[in-house]
């Protein structure tokens, strides 16, 4: 079916009439259960197909992002829609395994290789087995590679060269249960005040339970499409959204104490904003790794929606709530959505999608237009998408 | 491996040695022979500075210490087994090397950003092997 035209832009992912996501589906995030993976992935896989009026038979590739279900987690799991002989792959890349699950889609389109793929994230709770726990190097401490710990040095490093408080760390942690708490997809659908927050038990330094994403399960699914599959299928272009820019990359040394995981976040956004032809101040949402409280205070000021220092202030102020300047996390986040790992980004670019048509009943920021989905992954990998309502 | 001034053996053997006085570690770095880096650990399949690898390059001893950048205290178990409360900090180590190690302290209070600390063997007799703890410069035991 496809029609490979080169884009006239310099943008690669114009080309082919452009990539688009079509369709949108999720299974709740949860915590553990027994339930199968293959039952929640074909949930959210099924839903995208409704969402977007597409057959499954003209799905031509499937790229799945999952980190503790197993190998060949994907033909075991789409098999039941059908053996219709598509391309399957599986993508593993820690919390952003999702986001690059997609990443993979988006240039399979671009390319024109194909122009129907399915994107899905799906994922058990495992057992955290990890790479760096396999390379063959002893570490002086045990908690070396256990991200919480590094996190709450973070965020003491951060309050105390921002000069602000532990109670404005942690109202993060309030917005975004209270978001969570309007989404139906979400593992946590409570509001928590902020004594709330504060009198959880502590975790690490300055971070309490609350403040800190759960882990559990569950899967979300997006339609990729071309431009030209649009107008060749005959599908509704009214709920469309247009993926502007894809970017990836991963750590490099760090210039001084701790800003190596910032600097990621940074270029990689910027990067983003640059291929996509925006500045940061434009996006209406932003959808970003907000793990430990810390983290969106910290991407904030990095992705640049605000000023260097004024993470905590732009929070205060309200501008990253529904309805603000631009609505961090609008789905809840890591933090009230729930961080199930292989499903989180692809959680996030749904979000975005539904938001930027005008469809997420009770949580809708208003008159959205550029939406951003960050994440990053133990290692550490970043991944950033721009997603445009126009066409 | 067992220390000739001590039965106990070290809990990380690619990483310290109990030093001359019985009590401090030494560490161990590998200097690239491309680039004149210091690497840690000294295993380290290529120099983290600038790739080159360190097969080839020269082990180097140094006393196990240097600035303790950043400090929390670890309220909770977070790997099975794991002794909490306990405080983990970021040291500089080396020009370029930042590592996560156990402060042997009874509580933040007697920590400070920037101060000086110093890799000392934590005695674990009934498990057979010392382990790696830092301690402020001006402090002796491990508590």
């Amino acid at each position: 079916m496809s029609n490979f035209q080169q884009p006239t832009s310099g943008n690669w992912l114009d080309a082919n009439g452009g990539v688009f996501i079509v369709g949108i589906g999720l299974h709740p995030y949860q915590f553990p259960s027994e339930t199968p993976y293959t039952e929640l992935g074909l949930t959210a896989v099924r839903a995208a197909l409704q969402d977007s009026g597409l057959p499954w038979d003209r799905v031509q590739s499937a790229y799945v992002g999952t980190t503790s279900i197993g190998m060949a987690a994907g033909r075991v799991m789409l098999r039941h829609l059908g053996s219709t002989g598509l391309a399957v792959t599986q993508v593993e890349n820690a919390s952003a395994s999702g986001s690059f699950a997609f990443r993979q889609a988006c240039m399979e389109v671009a390319t024109g290789m194909s122009d129907v793929v399915l994107a899905v994230g799906v994922d058990k709770h495992g057992d955290g087995r990890r790479a760096a726990n396999k390379d063959g190097l002893e570490r002086l401490s045990e908690t070396a590679t256990i991200p919480a710990a590094k996190f709450a040095m973070m965020a003491r490093t951060y309050l105390r060269e921002r000069g602000a408080s532990v109670e404005e760390m942690a109202n993060v942690a309030v917005k975004n249960h209270s978001n969570a708490a309007r989404n139906p997809f979400a593992q946590f659908r409570k509001t928590r005040t902020l004594e709330q927050v504060l009198a959880s038990p502590r975790v690490v330094g300055d971070l309490t339970v609350q403040q800190c994403c759960p882990r559990g399960e569950g899967a979300a699914a997006v339609m990729v499409v071309s431009g030209n599959a649009i107008r060749k299928l005959g599908l509704d272009s009214q709920r469309c959204v247009r993926v502007k820019a894809s970017v990836a990359g991963s750590e490099r040394p760090e210039m001084q104490y701790g800003d190596s995981a910032v600097e990621l976040v940074r270029t990689s956004a910027q990067a983003a904003f640059d291929q996509a032809g925006i500045a940061p101040k434009e996006l209406d949402l932003l959808e970003l790794h907000d793990a430990f409280s810390v983290e969106e205070l910290l991407y904030s000021e990095a992705i640049g929606v605000c000023d260097s220092g004024e993470g905590a202030r732009y929070l205060a102020r309200g501008d990253s709530q529904i309805g603000g300047r631009c609505a961090i996390n609008a789905s809840g986040g890591l933090i009230g959505m729930g961080h199930p790992l292989g499903p989180t980004g692809i959680g996030q670019l749904a979000e975005i999608t539904r938001q930027l048509r005008g469809e997420a009943e009770g949580r809708q920021h208003p008159k959205a237009q550029w939406g951003m989905a960050h994440m990053i992954g133990l290692g550490s990998v970043s991944v950033a998408h721009v997603l445009s309502a126009s066409a | 491996m067992t220390d000739s001034k001590t039965s106990l053996k070290p809990l990380q053997p690619t990483l310290y040695e109990l030093a001359e006085d019985g009590h401090s570690l030494n560490f161990f770095f590998m200097q690239c022979s491309a680039c004149g880096g210091l690497n840690f650990p000294a295993n380290a399949p290529g120099c983290m500075h600038c790739g080159e690898p360190l097969s080839g390059a020269q082990r180097v001893t140094r006393p196990g210490g240097g600035e303790l950048l950043e400090f929390v205290t670890l309220h909770v178990p977070l790997l099975p087994g794991m002794a909490a409360p306990s405080i983990a900090g970021d040291i500089r180590i080396a020009p370029g090397i930042v590592e996560e190690g156990v402060m042997a302290v009874g509580d933040e209070t007697a920590l400070k950003h920037g101060m000086t600390v110093r890799a000392v063997a934590a005695m674990k007799p009934e498990e057979g092997v010392y382990a790696c703890r830092f301690v402020p410069v001006n402090e002796g035991a491990v508590q």
